[in-house]
């Protein structure tokens, strides 16, 4: 999942249309040969799969639907990739609601709450996915629970991707930041911070950290709710009601954010990037990124490890979200479609190792306590984020790649470059959100 | 097919009793109303009917996802008229509208005098300012994307090479609708300047011709005798391009997304997004509908004015 909104990965899709014309070009064939046999049973089914994976998540993902095309013969599967954010879930909704949606789609599990109480999505059968092996105990608690709602499971995840920090090990050795066991000494208040970033600073003789944020509110609200859930606080959005927030928590997280863009800590603006750009040339000592960044990182060729984001207020806390499977909902439901569908679905989850390696931390807990997955550097190094994943707040409104993530950009953009007070920003943004609450739910 | 009936009526009324002429005229209407009615049927399913159900629309709660389908009458208007959002993106249309419309008008014109004074190789310059217009708008979006990069941009580039500061061209929230409008000159300048070219060609020498007989010279002869000549023009020009321009989408949601801070959303984008990525279809069809008004407004207005001008 590139999370830039720079087109890039030209042949990658060029590659997957390729593998996909060959995919319908046998399905055309099976169907063919089982239309000269007659046999009910030796029906194929065609699978629609929607995603939003594209750049290296999504060669990982065809990876994974190839091997697990080959693992059940009677069913093809075959993906859809559209661009990430709000043109996927239009897509997605608009197909829903037609009654003519894909047998089988990926969601952020933010994006659940504003689907499942429209009946956009079917919850999953936990029975039916038992008799392929998977059951709810082999999801993290915080994963698993996410999952639900109204106590019915609508999402089943395949990851967790929290927002971590990425260190270059040369520069934290030079600047002595490393402890015994070779990994970044964590600070552990906002001062400690800023002056880890300044030691480090000295080292590149450029920044201590990278961070790029212009023009991208989900990258700001990944920060910003790290942050902000660090304070111990809870935000909570109720349709017909004020947003419920510790509103000197989250003035005093912007007001740490903006303090870092002095050109000393981290440059005054750049866009995803520019930061990641900036990281990887070496002239910054950290980067504050997703993890799906890590083989963009590796590619890179510079000496890092990775952590999750230092707790500087009292709370271990990460802003996540993750990758989920959903129903969406069929006029008429095959039934051995559905149940292709469910082993598709529980076949990706065992095989998501691979997933791992893009830097996703696999929801599927066989997969995380295996021994591969233990020897996964630098992953294992953020793989405790799972016990202290923050979802957003839920709403209809609200989620990655959400317009409610645009309007925070809109608020806080400008307390970011130093133009604004954090606090006229911070209201100017409760306002808003307020507004949205109080008018009719849509869903 | 007109010219046989024309030919054929004087000498048929002639002789023909009138019970014969009402068949005949009868006839001519069904034929007519075959021809018109591919695109009568095209016009009533495509054109008629959306906006019918548009606005049976707006009076209901209705949302992509199917609920609340319920007749609410004006609430939705109601709710948008309170809405600072709707405004906010309506202030930018307009403040677009009225920027665009005014380069875009008066760069044509110097562009057509200019070529019209008599450059070598005119089908070179013709074609050169003509041919950004046939670019897609997420082809232009693109270029100017790139060129607007604040670090690896051509523009800022060049300005750093003359010793000019650096310019967030998209970034910051008081220049970016302005590099919108830069990259819409460039795009659409085209379509004008050929309107005012053709017109300008249509002026008959013998004007000028006298105008120099009696001592006026070029810039006396532009003012005096060019520009009068183009007023319908001018009228028809304008119209179009305020058109055009209220319309704004493709560039901005490809260039800004509508950011930074909301400062180029236009109100289509508002509509598109509170109708399919805020699921609320009721109450983006109210706002069309304001938005639909306030076009007819302006055209009206400009109707008024041109027949003014004309009469």
């Amino acid at each position: 999942m590139r999370q830039l909104d720079i087109p890039t990965g030209k042949h990658v899709s060029r590659r997957q249309l390729l593998a996909g014309s060959a995919a319908l070009g046998s399905m055309i064939l099976a169907t063919g040969l089982t239309g000269c046999g007659g046999t009910a049973n030796a029906a194929v089914h065609d699978i629609a799969f929607w995603h939003l994976l594209s750049g290296g998540d999504g060669v990982k993902m065809q990876a994974l639907i190839s091997a697990a095309n080959k693992m059940t013969p009677g069913a093809v599967v075959h993906p859809t990739v559209l661009a990430w954010g709000p043109p996927y879930y239009t897509k997605l909704a608009m197909a829903s609601a037609g009654g003519r949606p894909p047998e089988l789609a990926i969601m952020h599990a933010s994006r659940v709450p504003g689907y499942a109480p429209g009946g956009l999505i079917d919850p999953w059968d936990m029975g039916l996915l038992a008799e392929h092996g998977v059951t709810a105990a082999d999801f993290a608690p915080r994963i698993w629970e996410k999952s639900q709602h109204n106590g019915q499971p609508f999402s089943i995840a395949l990851d967790s991707h929290p927002f971590v920090m990425f260190y270059n090990t040369e520069v934290a050795a030079i600047a002595g930041m490393l402890g015994a066991d070779g990994q970044l000494q964590a600070p552990a208040s906002p001062q400690e911070f800023l002056e880890t970033a300044r030691e480090m600073q000295k080292v590149t003789q450029a920044h201590g950290l990278s961070f790029g944020y212009l023009g991208s509110g989900s990258q700001m609200w990944r920060l910003f709710y790290t942050l902000y859930k660090q304070h111990g606080a809870a935000m909570e959005l109720t349709p017909g009601q004020p947003m419920k927030v510790d509103r000197d928590a989250a003035i005093e997280s912007l007001e740490f954010m903006a303090s870092l863009f002095d050109d000393t800590v981290a440059a005054k603006s750049g866009d995803i990037s520019t930061g990641i750009a900036e990281f990887a040339r070496g002239d910054s000592g950290m980067l504050f990124s997703g993890v799906w960044e890590l083989p963009t990182l590796q590619k890179a060729g510079l000496p890092f490890d990775a952590a999750t984001i230092p707790t500087l207020y009292g709370t271990p806390a990460a802003y996540a979200d993750s990758h989920s499977f959903v129903l969406p909902r069929q006029l008429n439901v095959d039934d051995g479609k559905r149940r292709a569908v469910y082993k598709f679905v529980s076949d990706v989850l065992k095989g998501s190792l691979s997933w791992a390696q893009a830097g996703h931390i696999p929801a599927y807990q066989p997969v995380v306590q295996s021994q591969e997955y233990q020897e996964l550097t630098p992953q294992i190094h953020y793989a405790n984020a799972a016990d202290i994943i923050a979802y957003d707040p839920e709403s209809w409104f609200s989620g990655s790649g959400s317009d409610w993530q645009t309007f925070f950009a809109e608020h806080v953009q400008n307390v970011l470059l130093g133009r604004d007070k954090a606090s006229d920003g911070w209201d100017a943004f409760e306002h808003r959100t307020n507004t949205l609450l109080s008018r009719p739910n849509p869903v | 097919m007109s010219s046989p009936t024309t030919t054929a009526t004087p000498r048929s009324s002639a002789i023909a009793p009138p019970a014969r002429i009402i068949s005949r005229r009868r006839r001519d209407n069904i034929n007519g109303w075959a021809f018109a009615a591919p695109f009568l049927a095209f016009f009533l399913v495509f054109l008629v009917w959306p906006l019918l159900y548009g606005f049976f629309m707006s009076m209901t709660g209705k949302s992509l996802t199917g609920a609340n389908d319920s007749l609410i009458g004006f609430a939705n208007y109601a709710e948008a008229l309170a809405d600072s959002d709707m405004w906010r993106s309506l202030g930018n249309t307009l403040y677009f509208t009225v920027i665009s419309t005014v380069p875009l008008v008066l760069v044509a014109l110097v562009m057509a005098a200019l070529l019209n004074v008599g450059l070598p190789a005119q089908w070179l310059w013709r074609l050169s300012y003509f041919a950004p217009y046939l670019l897609a708008s997420t082809v232009v979006s693109l270029f100017f994307t790139w060129m607007y990069n604040p670090q690896l941009g051509l523009i800022n580039d060049s300005l750093s090479k003359i010793g000019l500061p650096k310019v967030a061209w998209l970034n910051d929230p008081n220049v970016a609708m302005w590099a919108i409008v830069i990259a819409t000159l460039w795009w659409t300048v085209g379509f004008n300047f050929l309107l005012y070219l053709a017109a300008m060609q249509n002026i008959p020498a013998q004007h000028y011709e006298a105008a120099s007989l009696d001592g006026a010279g070029a810039w006396r002869q532009f003012f005096s005798i060019t520009l009068p000549q183009l007023a319908p023009t001018t009228v028809m020009i304008v119209l179009l391009q305020v058109l055009a321009s209220l319309k704004i989408f493709d560039q901005v949601y490809q260039m800004t997304a509508g950011g930074p801070s909301g400062s180029t959303r236009p109100v289509v984008q508002y509509i598109f997004e509170t109708g399919f990525t805020g699921y609320r279809l009721g109450y983006s069809a109210a706002i069309s509908y304001i938005f639909f008004g306030l076009i007819v407004i302006v055209s009206v207005l400009q109707f008024f004015i041109a027949r003014r001008r004309s009469a």
